[in-house]
């Protein structure tokens, strides 16, 4: 409880820094909004020209595209300390500062920023989805609201996982390893269409090493009532949970990783 | 002209030094490329059109080859202003404008042209369907190589001007962000512009964004035949002369305007 109520501090801190300069503030979200609406556009023009892919018609791509964006940029605005700051923390040797804290070092990470500019992000996301419940005449359940809850949260502890995974190459190398892109936002870009359009080999890499298939296609496939590979409606509850797992995996990897840690400052 | 000429040699060996990172690009890029490949064709196996897939394919392997043309990055000169010692710079026997130009055109050249050599490689290795085609015929691509020239330096006339307004905010992030995703856009990197509608084409193809790659890979594939490549080089020559003019005007205005932080 205590940890909740610190980071939720440190949030409302970290917000007011944002908003000491408010014209770059407003230009940058301004500009995630127009990033944002560029890849929604680009979704918009595949589907005036192609109509559909497979089974997908242009309802299910806007919410499937719409899902990972929310998730995505939900992850990017809350766990900015580890998606975008680790990598200098540990090259200017911050990360001593940290150690000598009680608290875990994730913990304080996640407390150390905050990016509200995603917000415009976000609302495109959401715009996506609502465009693409009402393209799909979606029939809203509690059980569907729940397995959208937990493919949403737990979507957001799969790509913070991710972002942990530069975080450790990082702790060993102290450049900050471009190379993980590939999974974190080739997954995002990947996985804004349904997994199944794919071929094998990059089915495999986003469903069983980077678990985007199994935590937000299959539930969304669920909610969009055209289960994936005609998984029965229980895999929506459970196949999500392997961004769970996926995180503990890498946590201990990241334990292990930080008594590997030697200081770059002086 | 030949201080001009080290300022971009001294830039290219810096672009040099982090080849370690460059590795982890590549693969990186050549990953993004295979997605969006892999996506385009199930796309196409829906509903054919009447651009073949093999121009597509050849779209995607070009823009992510040449990626790094399309970013504008210059922190440098942005640690100058904030800390005070563009000072220095002001200082050198030399026109601004000109010796950020060549730093910028360093920066695009070397960068891209360390990742682009060998993912054009793998990309020609892979099988049909998959991999990059030939290019349309011989003087296709020594005209898309002269697009691609100019088409740089219409980029780097462009992200000169957002260099302009850097020392007027303080804080270009914003309009650096902004700049960096309507090229994003409109250069054809997130969506191939040959996929846009029909109607938006004729509009987009004649931005400055447009210039970079786009053009130069429409002559490559041949979808712009060599017939007609005068269109797109005068295209391209108006923009450089009409960017390259305005830049220096905001430059020199804003020059003469700047407040020197620190002390």
């Amino acid at each position: 409880m205590k940890t909740v109520r610190l980071y939720l501090r440190s949030m409302k801190m970290l917000m007011k820094c944002q908003l000491e300069y408010p014209f770059s503030f407003f230009l940058q979200t301004l500009a995630q909004l127009v990033m944002e609406g560029g890849e929604m556009m680009a979704v918009i023009l595949i589907i005036d020209r192609f109509d559909r892919v497979n089974q997908w018609e242009a309802g299910d791509l806007f919410f499937f595209f719409g899902i990972m964006s929310v998730t995505f940029y939900l992850t990017e605005c809350f766990g900015r300390g580890i998606t975008g700051n680790f990598p200098y923390l540990i090259r200017t040797g911050q990360l001593d500062t940290i150690l000598l804290r009680p608290r875990g070092v994730l913990t304080q990470v996640l407390c150390s920023a905050v990016d509200p500019r995603r917000i415009t992000c976000i609302a495109v996301g959401t715009v996506s989805m609502v465009i693409g419940c009402n393209l799909a005449r979606v029939q809203w359940t509690v059980l569907k609201v729940l397995a959208m809850a937990e493919a949403v949260l737990l979507g957001a502890v799969l790509i913070l996982a991710l972002f942990v995974i530069e975080a450790i190459f990082c702790i060993y190398s102290v450049k900050s390893v471009e190379l993980v892109n590939a999974l974190s936002y080739g997954g995002r870009s990947a996985c804004e269409y349904p997994i199944d359009i794919y071929p094998r080999p990059l089915r495999i890499l986003f469903t069983a090493i980077a678990p985007f298939a199994l935590v937000l296609h299959v539930p969304a496939a669920y909610i969009l009532g055209k289960p994936l590979y005609g998984w029965p409606e229980w895999t929506a509850f459970v196949c999500p949970l392997a961004g769970a797992v996926f995180f503990g995996l890498i946590y201990l990897a990241f334990q292990k990783a930080m008594r590997f840690y030697r200081s770059t400052g002086s | 002209m030949r201080s001009y000429l080290s300022a971009f040699r001294l830039r290219r060996k810096m672009e040099l030094q982090y080849r370690g990172a460059m590795l982890g690009g590549i693969i990186c890029q050549v990953v993004f490329g295979l997605i969006l490949i892999a996506l385009y064709r199930a796309l196409y196996a829906g509903k054919p059109q009447a651009l073949p897939l093999q121009h597509v394919v050849t779209y995607v392997w070009l823009q992510q080859a040449f990626f790094r043309m399309l970013l504008a990055s210059d922190p440098d000169l942005l640690d100058k202003i904030r800390s005070g010692s563009i000072a220095y710079d002001l200082c050198r026997p030399l026109n601004l404008y000109g010796f950020y130009y060549a730093r910028i055109m360093a920066q695009k050249i070397t960068g891209s042209l360390m990742r682009a050599v060998p993912m054009l490689l793998f990309a020609s290795l892979l099988p049909q369907g998959w991999g990059i085609s030939l290019p349309a015929s011989l003087p296709a691509l020594l005209l898309s190589l002269l697009a691609l020239m100019l088409g740089l330096l219409c980029v780097s006339a462009l992200e000169n001007i957002t260099m302009a307004f850097t020392m007027r905010t303080l804080d270009p992030r914003g309009i650096q962000a902004m700049l960096n995703l309507l090229m994003m856009t409109l250069s054809g990197n997130i969506l191939p512009l040959t996929l846009f509608p029909d109607s938006w084409q004729k509009v987009i193809t004649l931005l400055p964004y447009a210039q970079l790659l786009d053009a130069p890979i429409r002559l490559y594939t041949g979808d712009v035949p060599v017939g007609e490549a005068w269109r797109i080089l005068l295209i391209q020559a108006v923009w450089i002369a009409v960017l390259i003019a305005l830049g220096v005007w905001l430059w020199n205005r804003h020059q003469k305007r700047i407040v020197l932080q620190g002390g």
